[in-house]
């Protein structure tokens, strides 16, 4: 119940946001930082121990029994590490929204986000979780739309398009299961725990037809690989990231790219292994695809936005990796642990680093009018502290021991290379171009000799370097003790594999 | 024949309105302002509603002679024809200046029509109450007397007549293969090429009311040149007519056809869909794109007729009958809420860009006008999303994957237009500051089409309760 309180709680701030109109800014800087400290205390409280896999806090308020329909909820560890994640994003994200630029319908923005998000993660009823899939979209779209940069209008009806398209996919897969199941055990359910474990059941899956089980599969997975996004479907991403407003980045790279990440291992992990061996080498060949082509791509971008929303993308390789290997791996149980824990361990603590990133990108171009790395240069001179906190963000995203990207790679590599072999080398070629492209922007926009045509510019301080530096400190904190992540996330996966 | 007095209850919704519609007519040699007229209609709008309601409660269904059938199916429709006229009375008021005692007579006698056309089963009073909606909305269509008006209305009146030619002839043919006008208990009727001819005379005559592909193009003119309450009567009322005609002599009169006519009603649903919304992604006149969205709508409708086709009997058949059902009712208040809101524009025929601002100078107007657009394009917490939700849903279970597929990505393409409207809404500024008239009379519609259309996402159990009715659609109780 707690956690229903917490989503009432974040929806309703949406709507008191914007009756505030003056105090908007204020108000949703401390609801959101009160939602993170509620949901740190209610992971505290039922995650630290005796936590052993499954879904915990269920509700059902029953709408319309007759037909399946309950506004079902249920936390797994996976879903709890996304909730601190979120938490933690939007907090960031009402933080650096300045109150002079933005009215306050962008604060209303904000916070119907995070309910979106926040219902997501918590649905077991797959009607409200397609609801809430659709309804994070929109008001993304509104601020991307309406405060985003020059090109805002044909990205961000892209955006909503391309995603929209995805999900709908995902809706007729939904219905696809629902209607079957109905037609097996003359039930009409939209429960997720029953239909999902319908997927687990052998008997219910080899009486599907053939078409309607991959129909099922294909809906889900390419919903969830648009939103990763993964290789062929990754258009909207560089544009998207590229034009919306810095809290609209900070938002879709670190809370929204969760999303697909969340649907593959919170939602068809049970049944993946249904995909069947040629499938998942195509899903395997697009992550590793995804991580060098991305890189690759990152690589030749100027905007420092674009480059680090290609990484991102890159990351995101990884998770396809991940979830794909789990069921190829022949050893099975061990070696499948360790990559799917570290999959979903790299989507809880990708968002944080590009969190890191972005924020601080955000400060330097608030001091300097610009994140094209060309026209930078040098910043370290006037701005260490900014300076340095980029430079650890751009650390983490490439992977560097002792901090909490190098975590979940190092277990993807590791359990991922029994399953794939020698393909491996796409990775470690990925990993090599995106260290050398994260050291490169840093060395050109940071350090070396100063471009004086930025004028003299002013370090942050106060408050922004606080925020900053606490980002860090928690990605630190997951580099060197992941267990606070990797317990509950281990206890999730263990009990499905 | 002979005719039952206890079935005289019946027909009482009938009488009342046709009754008030004698007496606005008489009421109008004193010459009253219009709202006295509007009000006595709208008084027997609901005296009839009421009506209908008691009966339905009170009364058991009951077949009554020569065709008429008092079912589920058939008070669904008749209360949302009401609805529907109800919905357009007071926004009338703002264009219909003179003679509005002619126009509200008008609107009475053709929800008797419509009323008619709910409870009939047979092919003779179908047709007839048929032309008592489409002569009464000719006369509709004309009023607020500027050159575009007439010529839309015209156009109108012209390719009705032609419409009513086709019919007739689907009719004889429908007859000389069957030997009987009446839609009930058809079972052992077959494929022949007679009845063939009929489906497709009688598709093509009730396919231009309702405006699906090829016989759209007067909907564009028409919709686009008539006065704002009377589109929006014209896309809601009067294509809901069409719709509920054509579920009965399709699905009940044309039992027996062999499955692959589905295909022909697929290729009309998807060619419908998708041509209206590809033309309307490069519109700027905002009532036609309107109009457009509204053919598309119609694309949607007919995916019923498409999925019953297929997979007739079937739990996918009651599904999508009862989805086609609840499409109509969400369908009035969106529809007809887009083309009321058209009223706050001063100009007469709008283009988008004159939508410019509204989000900055009534946010509120801005945020209704907003839902009913969403819902449109089918998003969460409209009614729009749970109507399309059922109908895709019916097509996964009747079989038709490749359909839900087609239809899909069409309401994805129709999300471009409908948010190129919001885009403009928000974030472009007015060029002029009179351009819109933001009196209370205009905003009421629009914020209860809003509310109406959230509320609808709201009521799940709806589709459940309406699904025992879609059988009615044969003519059962």
């Amino acid at each position: 119940m707690i956690i229903l309180g917490i989503f009432i709680w974040v929806l309703l701030s949406a709507l008191i946001a914007i009756i505030l109109k003056d105090k908007s800014s204020i108000f949703t800087k401390v609801s959101s930082i009160l939602t993170l400290i509620a949901i740190i205390l209610y992971s505290v409280l039922r995650f630290s121990s005796g936590y052993a896999g499954g879904f915990i806090s269920q509700t059902n308020i029953a709408l319309s029994k007759s037909v399946g329909i309950y506004f079902s909820i249920g936390v797994s560890g996976f879903a709890d590490a996304l909730l601190i994640l979120t938490g933690i994003i939007f907090a960031a994200a009402a933080f650096v929204t300045d109150r002079k630029l933005y009215p306050s319908s962008m604060f209303m923005m904000i916070m119907l986000t995070e309910a979106g998000m926040i219902g997501l993660l918590i649905s077991r009823n797959f009607l409200f979780f397609y609801v809430f899939w659709e309804l994070v979209l929109v008001p993304v779209y509104f601020i991307i739309g309406k405060f985003g940069g020059p090109r805002k209008d044909g990205v961000s009806l892209k955006f909503f398009v391309y995603t929209h398209i995805a999900s709908i996919f995902m809706l007729l897969s939904i219905f696809a299961l629902y209607s079957y199941y109905d037609l097996q055990y003359k039930v009409l359910t939209f429960q997720m725990s029953e239909l999902l474990q319908a997927m687990q059941n052998a008997t219910f899956t080899s009486a599907l037809p053939e078409i309607a089980k991959y129909f099922i599969l294909f809906g889900f997975v390419f919903a969830f690989l648009v939103k990763l996004p993964s290789f062929p479907v990754h258009a909207w991403l560089a544009d998207s990231y590229e034009q919306a407003p810095y809290p609209g980045t900070i938002i879709l790279a670190g809370a929204l790219s969760a999303m697909g990440g969340y649907g593959l291992f919170g939602i068809i992990f049970p049944f993946g292994g249904l995909i069947g061996t040629a499938g998942l080498d195509i899903l395997v060949g697009l992550g590793l695809v995804s991580i060098a082509y991305f890189a690759l791509t990152a690589m030749f971008q100027q905007s420092m936005k674009r480059m680090m929303a290609y990484a991102s993308a890159a990351s995101m390789g990884f998770v396809t990796l991940a979830f794909a290997s789990a069921f190829l791996d022949p050893l099975k149980s061990e070696n499948a642990l360790i990559v799917a824990s570290g999959g979903m361990f790299q989507i809880a603590t990708h968002g944080i680093i590009m969190l890191l990133v972005f924020a601080s990108i955000y400060y330097i171009m608030l001091k300097t009018g610009s994140d094209r790395i060309p026209s930078l240069g040098g910043i370290y001179r006037d701005a260490p502290f900014l300076s340095t906190l980029l430079l650890g963000g751009l650390l983490a995203s490439l992977g560097l021991p002792g901090l909490a990207g190098f975590v979940g790679e190092f277990s993807i590599i590791v359990g991922s290379f029994p399953a794939i072999g020698y393909w491996i080398f796409f990775l470690v070629f990925g990993m090599l171009i995106t260290a050398s492209y994260h050291i490169w922007a840093a060395q050109k926009a940071l350090y070396g000799p100063y471009n004086e045509k930025l004028g003299k510019i002013s370090d942050i301080g106060g408050a922004p370097l606080a925020m900053l530096l606490l980002v860090f400190v928690t990605i630190l904190i997951l580099g060197v003790f992941p267990v606070l992540f990797f317990g509950p996330i281990q206890a999730y996966a263990g009990g499905i594999i | 024949m002979t005719f039952d007095t206890n079935q005289l209850a019946f027909y009482y919704p009938m009488l009342v309105l046709g009754a008030a519609g004698f007496i606005i007519l008489a009421l109008g040699i004193k010459r009253l302002r219009s709202i006295v007229y509007a009000t006595i209609a709208m008084a027997a709008f609901v005296v009839a509603f009421i009506l209908l309601l008691m009966e339905w409660y009170n009364i058991l269904p009951y077949v009554a002679s020569e065709g008429m059938v008092f079912n589920g199916f058939g008070f669904y429709f008749a209360l949302l024809f009401l609805v529907a006229s109800g919905f357009i009375t007071y926004p009338a008021l703002k264009n219909i200046a003179a003679r509005s005692e002619i126009f509200y007579a008008m609107l009475l006698f053709v929800s008797v029509g419509m009323i008619v056309a709910a409870f009939s089963y047979n092919l003779i009073t179908l047709f007839i109450s048929f032309e008592a909606v489409s002569i009464g909305t000719y006369i509709i269509a004309g009023f607020h007397k500027t050159k575009r008006t007439l010529e839309s209305a015209t156009k109108y009146f012209f390719t009705g007549t032609v419409a009513t030619a086709f019919i007739i002839f689907g009719l004889s043919y429908f007859y000389l293969s069957t030997g009987t006008f009446s839609l009930l208990g058809h079972i052992a009727v077959s494929s022949t090429p007679d009845m063939l001819i009929a489906l497709a005379f009688l598709t093509i005559g009730f396919g231009f009311k309702m405006a699906i592909f090829p016989m759209h193009q007067w909907a564009i003119d028409t919709y686009d040149g008539t006065e704002n309450s009377v589109s929006s009567f014209l896309s809601t009322g009067s294509k809901l007519v069409a719709f509920v005609i054509m579920l009965k002599v399709f699905i009940a009169g044309f039992a027996g056809l062999d499955t692959y006519v589905y295909v022909f009603f697929a290729i009309l649903a998807v060619a419908t869909m998708t041509y209206a919304n590809i033309s309307a992604l490069s519109q700027n006149n905002l009532k036609r794109l309107l109009a457009y969205s509204s053919v598309a709508q119609a694309g949607y409708l007919i995916l019923v007729l498409a999925v019953v086709g297929y997979a007739p009997g079937t739990q996918a058949a009651d599904y999508a009958i009862a989805a086609g059902m609840l499409y109509s009712l969400v369908y009035i208040f969106m529809k007809g809420g887009a083309f009321l809101t058209m009223n706050i524009i001063r100009k007469d025929s709008p283009s988008v860009d004159d939508i410019s601002g509204l989000g900055r100078k009534s946010p509120g107007l801005a945020l209704a006008f907003s839902i009913i657009l969403l819902s449109l394009a089918g998003i969460p917490l409209t009614g729009g999303f749970l109507a399309k939700f059922f109908l895709f849903l019916s097509l996964v279970q009747g079989g038709l994957w490749w359909l839900a597929v087609v239809a899909i990505l069409n309401s994805a393409i129709s999300v471009f237009y409908y948010f190129r409207i919001m885009m403009f809404m928000y974030w472009r500024d007015s060029k002029e500051d009179s351009s819109f008239d933001l009196s209370v009379s205009n905003r009421i519609p629009v914020y209860f089409s809003a509310l109406v259309v959230v509320a609808l996402f709201f009521t799940f159990s709806l589709f459940f309760t309406i699904l025992p009715f879609a059988g009615g659609v044969f003519g059962g109780l």
